[in-house]
């Protein structure tokens, strides 16, 4: 197995990609997708692997810069097994070959004089010339026939096709994994994330994930999940037992009880993801702010009184709300452990739930329980696709 | 909607300025004033933001363009294609960006997307112009020479999703294209990704432009020439 270098894409690859495999990270014009290469470039580099890089776009010194800059770390050639070949070996060809398939035949011998000097084991080529000047079947075939057949391909690609060019290879299953790299100005502005479209080794849905690139390195992220429901249900607990730093904006009645009043907010770090967790205020008065806070999100937790028949209205009224965003929805049914539960039948009778919502029962004080319910909707959330 | 002043009287008082999202091609011949026209075009107004894509000059030569044309550079950001290939450890800063050479479109593009997110954000000046969303002028200087680097199909598609880019974020772009070097296929293809085209002139050393596209002005020829960054038209 390789790593790609990012380690909650690994765990969702089934912990890496298989030695031999052909893949593709296809990059949307303008997405900031460089370092999904450059990620895995150094993680084979670490591993001591060797490995061609195909670089026709610009020169060696530059590249090298290049990946330094973005990675914060420097790749010193003599200390890996790294070969290039680059714009000036592309300017040499071009020169020296009379037609397109002089081209081609000069490429394969460059290709495969150099995997077999350095016993080559992972090639990563950036594509766009290559297919630009060969076209889509000859440039891969390139690649892959010039190098010995037990070795990984990674490749890079500028996606003009868009979505109909990947489905299309994915159906010809010209990869083992499809990667795609995309930007969008929905839920947020600027907004990146990279869906898994295929994978040869399992039959795993396509998955999409926002990401953040922060030092160096390509972290996956959830902007916003939102944590609502009725009141008392236990959401401040909730959020305060999901996360490393949590806070809640609350008030303390005369009689001491605590009602949130603005809302919760928390973060986490948690498989390598980063979130963030919103928590509404439960009380109906407070449903003027609900939609803002609700804004954006991209997965919600309906918490409920598993205790408390008389909370389902208002849990409903909350479902239908949130239902509208068309976002993944979790119910968790806190209190599990106090006397008067109801079974799951009722929550989801209760609150019209269908058999594609899940429904958790859960003791907010209990973080792996808490936990569990946020693994579920980060789940749901990686496979919507966007 | 904002409305992006041109500083040429005839389009400004017939217009009052190019809507946002708007597209230009300035379609010209060798040894014309195209390039100071783009200039003039693209200079950023108090409160705007201009980003060059540079094919032809270095980024500092273009920073003194911008100055004799009498904009703040702290305004102006530009993605050179140029200064890499002979100085490979040049770093990017806020407003200027380096990409090895006009090949390496996923790179122009990467580029051009952190000045845009920058300019959002705030980040990219350090002052912050209190318009949202910015107005961001942009310019590709020029087509000509990133066609001599990509097949016209590959740059057609990039075009086209640059110029859906300045929509999206309502900028104004402005993209040069020498018109004696393509054939009228390359030049067509081209127009169509366009909301607006300025063709220019040359005869017997004086320039002539003339504008299509825009409703209410005809498409006259108006001799010209550039003073201060500024068009002056010549009567």
């Amino acid at each position: 197995m390789i790593s790609t270098g990012m380690f909650g894409i690994d765990d969702m690859l089934g912990g890496g990609i298989p030695d031999g495999s052909r893949v593709l990270y296809s990059l949307d014009p303008g997405v900031d997708g460089q370092l999904f290469m450059i990620s895995t470039l150094y993680s084979v580099l670490e591993k001591r692997q060797s490995c061609l890089v195909i670089i026709p776009h610009t020169t060696v010194d530059a590249f090298m810069h290049d990946v330094g800059h973005l990675r914060g770390k420097t790749i010193r050639a003599k200390e890996h097994k790294i070969a290039f070949l680059d714009s000036v070996d592309r300017e040499r060809i071009q020169r020296s070959a009379v037609s397109g398939k002089a081209a081609e035949r000069e490429w394969r011998a460059r290709i495969q004089k150099l995997c077999t000097d350095n016993k080559v084991e992972v090639i990563f080529g950036y594509f766009d010339i290559i297919y630009e000047d060969f076209g889509l079947e000859k440039g891969l075939s390139l690649l892959s026939g010039s190098c010995p057949p037990d070795a990984t391909i990674i490749i890079e690609h500028l996606n003009f096709g868009g979505d109909k060019l990947l489905e299309s290879l994915a159906v010809r299953k010209s990869f083992d994994l499809i990667l795609a790299i995309k930007s969008s100005f929905r839920p947020l502005p600027h907004f990146n994330y990279f869906t898994i479209l295929y994978t040869s080794w399992s039959n795993q849905l396509r998955r999409s994930v926002p990401f953040l690139v922060r030092s160096g390195h390509v972290v996956p992220y959830i902007p916003k999940i939102v944590v609502t429901g009725p009141p008392e249900a236990g959401k401040s607990r909730f959020v305060a037992s999901a996360t490393e730093l949590g806070m809640s904006v609350d008030r303390t009645g005369l009689e001491g009880d605590v009602t949130t009043v603005a809302m919760d907010f928390g973060w986490l770090h948690w498989q390598d993801f980063d979130i963030t967790l919103y928590g509404t205020p439960g009380q109906p008065r407070f449903d003027p702010m609900l939609p803002v806070i609700l804004n954006n999100a991209m997965g919600v937790v309906l918490l409920v009184d598993a205790t408390s028949h008389d909370q389902l209205a208002r849990a409903r009224h909350l479902y239908k709300l949130i239902t509208r965003m068309h976002v993944p929805i979790i119910v968790a049914a806190n209190k599990k452990d106090l006397p008067g539960v109801m079974s799951e039948e009722e929550i989801r009778k209760g609150i019209g739930t269908g058999k594609n919502v899940p429904v958790l029962l859960i003791s907010a004080h209990q973080k792996d329980e808490v936990r569990a319910v946020l693994e579920s909707l980060v789940d749901s959330i990686t496979r919507f696709i966007y | 909607m904002y409305s992006y002043k041109t500083g040429i009287p005839q389009i400004d008082q017939a217009t009052g300025g190019f809507d946002a999202g708007t597209n230009l091609l300035i379609l010209a011949p060798s040894l014309s004033y195209a390039e100071a026209l783009a200039y003039s075009l693209i200079r950023p107004l108090p409160g705007e933001y201009a980003i060059m894509l540079s094919t032809n000059e270095r980024a500092s030569e273009v920073i003194d363009q911008f100055k004799s044309a009498g904009a703040d550079k702290q305004f102006v950001g530009v993605i050179d294609a140029i200064t890499k290939s002979s100085t490979p450890a040049v770093s990017d800063t806020e407003r200027f960006m380096f990409v090895t050479n006009p090949t390496d479109l996923t790179g122009i593009g990467i580029k051009f997307s952190h000045m845009v997110e920058m300019i959002f954000d705030g980040t990219f000046s350090g002052k912050e112009t209190g318009l949202f969303p910015p107005p961001i002028r942009f310019c590709i200087n020029s087509v000509s020479t990133l066609l001599m680097y990509r097949k016209l199909e590959v740059l057609y598609q990039f075009l086209h999703v640059m110029t859906a880019k300045l929509k999206k974020v309502e900028g104004f772009g402005v993209y040069i294209l020498n018109c004696e070097a393509f054939d009228e296929k390359t030049v067509s293809l081209i127009k169509q990704l366009m909301t607006i085209v300025i063709e220019v002139k040359v005869e017997r050393s004086d320039n002539y432009f003339r504008v299509m596209g825009i409703r209410g002005i005809n498409a006259d020829w108006h001799k010209f020439t550039i003073s201060k960054g500024q068009v002056v038209l010549v009567s």
